[in-house]
């Protein structure tokens, strides 16, 4: 490798090792880690073990100061099985290391039977165990203790003094909380506010010319961040109970291009499974808009199966990436590449793959032509694609872009009627008449370009298969490399390579698809596993294995039906149904013009929160009364939102009621009218599982390993989402909760009134799910400290469940061994299968329409360059001349979007804007300049940092920083201030530059058209010296 | 039924069209140096192995680090440099370098013999350590390091450096970035036990393995695997993509 001198640039290394003494740092103004007392003489200051282990016996001897508990970390979203060291005096959080029971945190994890003993001397090292059962977290995680201490927590309720997002709040008490927000009145001396009691009228429709939009209790809508494994008692209370429609996670303006691309392709555009590569056995993987090791879910397993596969000489890997990333490492070059490329054009790329495997015989026909899992099993295959239906391709046909169904040509539809479940999809039958895919017993023709007789008229029909040819073929390779900067010669390689390790190869994509192609670049991502037919195979796309039924109709109680349970109706505020079904378009179509709709729908889509706020405040479908915030921090992630709409979110008449609960106060609970505190990582309750990645069953169990820093309700409760929600549904006498919320699997009433009647018996649904887990010891709950909450499992539970909840506590959670990854029957299949089919052509996308244009919908993978709703490119609005770059952002190593008063922030205090070397030249820029980073949405200050780690004509930053919040400004709550921390505010947030649609002709911040996902990536920009 | 003929999977294919992710240089053949012998005695003898293709750069270690051994924000005794450097002879035009740094626990430490008071000094058991109660704060050892390794603690106005958490190896467990090294990038052991890990890695890579800087005498005690030795020593760059707060004097 020959290195530039010029262009070595250090990260953390070049000042931060030599920060002795030749270059004095100093010491933090803000230094998180105080000075400890009682130092050692040889030892400083370092902490005293929590337990010794004798390395000639293996005997443990615990230190009776210090407990050392397995429960959850949320320093990021993979929610990692964490063991966190408590000194007991002070209720003081040390460290925190891994779960050597949780396969997040440890390759292979220890089975359930291991004792907690054992599990602590499996970490020492007695016979270099420690070395092989390795259980770490990460920096971040490492670094995400110092949240429970933060001087900028929520700790007591907050009402805002004087006008929204003026910094200003007085603590008041639970009762007042609970009495204000249900009851509402005169509250902030402006007028009167309803409350929720009057805002949940499940009756009244919100308007009457449009009943499908349900009834006023949806204009009470509710974001969330992820499912940090208290989601569904959110959607318990506000669903179920409240009775809103609106109640969306963060995934829009998360991940979610990438989720509706794999939706499409596994069938399901809600739940929108997707497959990771199985990196243990894999033996090439294409990362495309996604850095293993470097970030993403799971991380720290990705990182260390990355690690060993490249180390081991097993795994060759490239990442498709417009900024080079830890997911590359010189040392292991020849394992590993980086290949630069122009954000938002992946589809290219991927496109012209296809072209080459169609083109050269490499699309393995043999397994598409499998039209059922009875066919493709018979004949070894674990999975198998529609790629052989018949789907109908004829312009003008009601049902162009669908898929040809039994009742099209006169067979029985079966038990849900025309187009349901049961009405059959056809193959090309050998006498060349449609045959249902359920009677099939061998391949079907993949490439059928024929007509079939509906009701009299010839109708033309396709298989998905030649569809896709098609649309691979609709460019030629040159052109795809034009768009995307990739030069032919390495799409090529890349198609050769991944198309010549049998099923041993995988194409995997994740937020590097959030641009203004979002969808069909991850959609043809995804497709390129199906052409191979990778899936379920071991070494190629494996599903999740899941968790254990937790919240559920379990084993021992009934956590999900009960009296007076509410299925929310009417029409999602974030539009994600077709526009076809609604009032205005029935109007519009009889008055001759069914297109365009006022704005746009998203058929394709789950619940988009990216959309709620122009649906609010333009008021189509309807607006809000209330908002409730949970955990949710939209203006810092929605590209644009602030610019737009932070005047509107700031006006109560606008928007009447804000309502966040939040441990912080972030960007958006900035604007609320009230906030109620909430639990913090190692003080709260949960269960999650892997959120995908993980072969094997897991669960982590999440519980108060201290006592939370909160003050309490009345009744001794800590104030937190759980008993804010308890005490709303008390107030309110809502079903679903009080002193008969619950039932056990016999049908006796049980009270839910306190987070552990939720929790705990989610616990036993899991310790029982399948064959029950074993007993915990009193030596396991005494080592752990789970002997704390035993009053708690022996007060709430049955006598015979309690020790086996407590053994999950005691273990961090369920986990199904190691060992079962693979098939027991049959070695190379994955045990957890996706059993339905890849739709190479999706008729739910390929049969809707754009709801401003009525054009359908492509059904299958293709490049459609970075597009506005309406299909107008973004470059013919924002052209090269006068917007020359594409800005983006990539996710940090190290910072989350929430982790910046910790220690990461000392390592890491500031990310800089990344400039390759020749547009810097033209600029005369050079590292270290400030510079003002421009784009159509606006403009922001930035240092410059040059370096050949980005594509040509792009410039990149690091996701995490440029926080106006989370303690970059100091809030005054009863007239103490914050700690004044202005460095917090360090650095630049892509999501200030986000663009408006101008295709909407409204505020709409840009999304894309068919998943109503975020654009940050391909941000037309200009950068000039400041 | 008839399928496309040009569509079944063809045998072999082009060797050269796949040459882009093949055939990269490896690291500067810099002199690997002989994995340390096992000594005759039966003495513990504490040694690390970095195998910096298995270092993700995530900074477990070093934020481990600065909580177990309350080090000053702003120091560090561990720290994974992060280099992004222009590659001019390999198809992808930059690349990522990271290298994990400590005190290397030198056998022949600079720092000891210039200890005005005998403060620093070699244990038995290999681990470098400072004697606080004696260490008067004059810097010298800082400056005898050639590995950049010590500084003095702000808190405490003594030297400091890496202990190999010698409070965790007494009583029977692994320092602190050994523990929580995701990658599996940090081997720990005693280099005298012919059965440990530690022992085996070293063998198993014998002729790959390498020290920083060599040409010093010192003999350290960390070894790595992928070292390049470009980056053993201060590099000098136009900039840090994470620099560490701005000094407060």
């Amino acid at each position: 490798m020959k290195i530039q001198r010029r262009d070595v640039i250090a990260a953390g290394g070049l000042a931060a090792f030599a920060a002795g003494f030749s270059q004095t740092l100093g010491r933090m103004a803000d230094a998180f880690a105080g000075p400890a007392d009682g130092r050692h003489q040889h030892y400083g200051a370092g902490l005293e073990p929590e337990f010794r282990v004798d390395p000639a016996t293996g005997e443990l001897t615990p230190n009776p100061d210090q407990q050392v508990s397995y429960t959850g970390c949320m320093g990021c979203t993979t929610l990692c099985g964490v063991r966190v060291r408590i000194d007991k005096a002070t209720g003081k959080i040390l460290r925190v290391g891994g779960n050597p029971y949780s396969p997040l945190s440890t390759e292979p994890h220890l089975p359930m039977k291991a004792t907690v003993k054992e599990s602590f001397v499996a970490l020492s090292r007695f016979q270099d165990k420690g070395l092989a059962g390795r259980s770490t977290t990460c920096g971040r995680g490492n670094a995400a203790l110092a949240q429970i201490d933060s001087p900028f927590r929520v700790l007591t309720p907050l009402k805002r003094v004087g006008p929204r997002n003026s910094g200003q709040w007085e603590p008041i008490s639970f009762e007042q909380l609970v009495k204000e927000v249900v009851e509402g009145g005169d509250l902030f001396g402006e007028g009167h506010v309803d409350g929720l009691r009057a805002l949940r009228d499940l009756k009244t429709p919100i308007d009457p010319d449009n009943p499908a939009y349900g009834p006023r209790v949806n204009q009470v809508g509710h974001i969330v961040s992820v499912n940090d494994g208290r989601d569904l008692l959110g959607r318990r209370f506000w669903q179920q109970a409240y009775g809103t429609q609106n109640y969306v996670g963060h995934g829009s303006y998360c991940g979610g291009a990438y989720r509706s691309g794999s939706g499409a392709l596994f069938g399901d555009h809600r739940a929108m499974p997707h497959a990771k590569p199985d990196l243990a056995n894999a033996e090439f993987v294409l990362f495309i808009g996604t850095a293993p090791g470097n970030a993403g879910n799971p991380f720290k397993r990705t990182g260390k199966m990355l690690a060993h596969g490249r180390t081991d000489g097993r795994l060759e890997y490239v990442v498709v990436d417009p900024v080079l990333t830890n997911a590359d490492n010189r040392a292991a070059a020849e394992r590993g590449r980086w290949v630069p490329i122009r954000p938002g054009t992946d589809g290219a790329l991927v496109m012209a793959m296809m072209r080459w495997l169609f083109e050269n015989g490499r699309v393995h026909t043999a397994y598409l032509a499998n039209p059922s899992l009875a066919v493709a099993e018979a004949r070894g295959e674990p999975s198998f694609t529609t790629a052989s239906w018949l789907v109908i391709a004829e312009p003008g046909h009601p049902r162009d872009g669908r898929c040809l169904r039994g009742s099209d040509i006169g067979l029985a539809a079966g038990r849900q009627g025309t187009l349901g479940e049961a009405d059959p999809y056809l193959v090309m039958g050998e006498d060349g008449r449609p045959l249902p895919v359920s009677t099939a017993t061998a391949p079907a023709p993949l490439d059928v370009d024929s007509t079939v007789d509906l009701g009299g008229k010839a109708v033309r029909v396709r298989t998905g298969y030649a569809l896709l040819r098609e649309s691979a073929l609709a460019k030629t390779l040159d052109e795809y490399a034009a768009a995307c900067g990739v030069p032919v010669e390495v799409i090529t390689g890349l198609a050769d390579e991944f198309s010549s390790h049998g099923r041993r190869a995988c194409a995997v994509a994740h937020g590097g698809m959030m641009s203004g192609a979002g969808f069909y670049n991850a959609y043809a991502v995804v497709t390129l596993n199906a052409l191979i037919g990778n899936l379920n195979w071991k070494g190629g796309f494996a599903m999740n294995g899941g968790g254990f039924p937790h919240v559920a109709a379990g084993p021992r109680y009934d956590l999900v039906n009960f009296p007076g349970k509410i299925q929310p109706k009417g029409t999602p505020l974030g539009r994600n149904v077709p526009y076809e079904r609604t009032a205005e378009f029935a109007r519009k179509r009889d008055e001759g013009k069914a297109y365009p709709a006022r704005d746009q729908w998203f058929p394709g889509a789950p619940g988009l929160a990216t959309e709620f706020f122009s649906s609010a405040f333009e008021g189509y479908p309807y607006g809000l009364k209330a908002l409730v915030l949970w955990m949710a921090n939209p203006v810092y992630g929605i590209p644009g939102l602030k610019e737009r709409f932070g005047k509107d979110l700031a006006d109560p008449q606008k928007l009447p009621l804000i309502i966040s609960i939040d441990p912080l106060i972030n960007e958006s609970n900035a604007y609320a009218d009230y906030i109620v505190p909430d639990t913090l990582m190692y003080e709260s309750w949960g269960w999650t599982t892997a959120w995908n990645g993980v072969p094997t069953k897991m669960l982590t169990a999440r519980w108060p390993v201290v006592e939370p820093r909160l003050a309490k309700t009345p009744d001794g409760q800590p104030i937190c989402m759980e008993t804010f929600v308890f005490a709303l549904a008390r107030a309110m006498d809502l079903p679903g909760f009080g002193p008969e919320g619950l039932a056990d699997a016999e049908g006796n009433r049980l009270p839910l009134e306190r987070p552990e009647d939720w929790y705990l018996r989610a616990g036993a649904n899991a310790a029982y799910a399948g064959q029950p887990v074993a007993d915990a010891s009193d030596e396991d709950m005494a080592l752990t400290g789970v002997a704390r909450i035993r009053p708690a499992l022996e007060a709430v539970l049955k006598p015979e469940e309690w020790r086996k909840v407590a053994l999950l506590y005691t273990r961090g959670g369920r986990y199904q061994p190691a060992n079962q990854a693979q098939d027991a029957n049959n070695p190379e299949w994955q045990a957890q299968r996706f059993a339905k089919p890849l739709w190479i052509w999706s008729e739910h996308v390929g049969g809707a329409k754009n709801a401003l244009t009525g054009k359908r919908y492509s059904g299958c993978a293709t490049w459609q360059e970075p597009a506005f709703a309406d299909g107008t490119p973004m470059r013919a609005v924002h052209t090269e001349s006068d917007w020359p770059l594409l800005a983006m952002s990539f996710k940090s190593a190290l910072q989350s979007a929430h982790s910046i008063a910790t220690p990461i922030t000392g390592l890491h205090p500031e990310n800089a804007l990344v400039v390759h070397p020749e547009d810097a030249a033209a600029r005369e820029l050079a590292t270290g300049d400030q510079a003002w980073l421009a784009t159509p949405g606006g403009r922001v200050k930035c240092t410059v940092l040059v370096h050949h780690g980005v594509m040509r004509g792009v410039v990149a930053v690091e996701h995490g920083f440029g926080h106006r919040e989370l303690g970059a400004r100091p809030h005054r709550i009863g007239g103490q201030s914050q700690p004044d921390r202005p460095q917090l505010a360090a650095g630049i947030n892509i999501n200030d530059l986000g663009l408006v649609d101008p295709t909407r002709g409204g505020r709409n911040v840009w999304v894309d058209a068919v998943s109503g996902t975020s654009v940050r990536n391909g941000l037309p920009a200009r950068l000039e010296k400041a | 039924m008839k399928f496309d003929s040009s569509q079944t999977p063809a045998a072999g294919c082009d060797p050269s069209r796949r040459a882009f992710l093949r055939g990269l240089p490896v690291l500067t053949a810099a002199a690997a140096v002989p994995v340390p012998a096992l000594a005759a005695a039966e003495t513990r003898h504490w040694g690390m192995l970095v195998d910096v293709r298995r270092c993700i750069g995530c900074q477990a270690c070093t934020v481990a680090c600065m909580q177990e051994n309350a080090v000053p924000e702003g120091s560090f005794r561990t720290v994974v440099s992060t280099y992004s450097v222009e590659v001019t002879d390999a198809p992808q035009p930059a690349g990522t370098y990271v290298l994990p740094r400590l005190c290397n626990h030198c056998d022949d430490p600079p720092c000891v013999p210039v200890c005005p008071v005998g403060a620093t000094f070699k244990r038995a058991d290999g681990a470098v350590l400072v004697d606080a109660e004696r260490c008067v704060g004059c810097a010298y050892c800082v400056q005898a390091c050639p590995y950049d390794a010590r500084f003095i603690n702000h808190d405490t106005n003594k030297a400091d450096k890496c202990t190999f958490c010698a409070h965790r190896l007494d009583a029977g467990l692994l320092p602190a970035c050994v523990e929580t090294c995701v990658g599996g990038a940090r081997i720990f052991g005693d280099l005298n036990d012919p059965e440990g890990e530690l022992r085996r890695r070293l063998d198993e890579a014998a002729g790959e393995v390498k020290v920083l800087k060599p040409e010093q005498g010192t003999s350290p005690q960390v070894f790595y695997i992928g070292l390049d030795q470009r980056f053993a020593g201060k590099v000098e760059g136009q900039g840090s993509l994470w620099k560490p707060q701005a000094s407060h004097g």
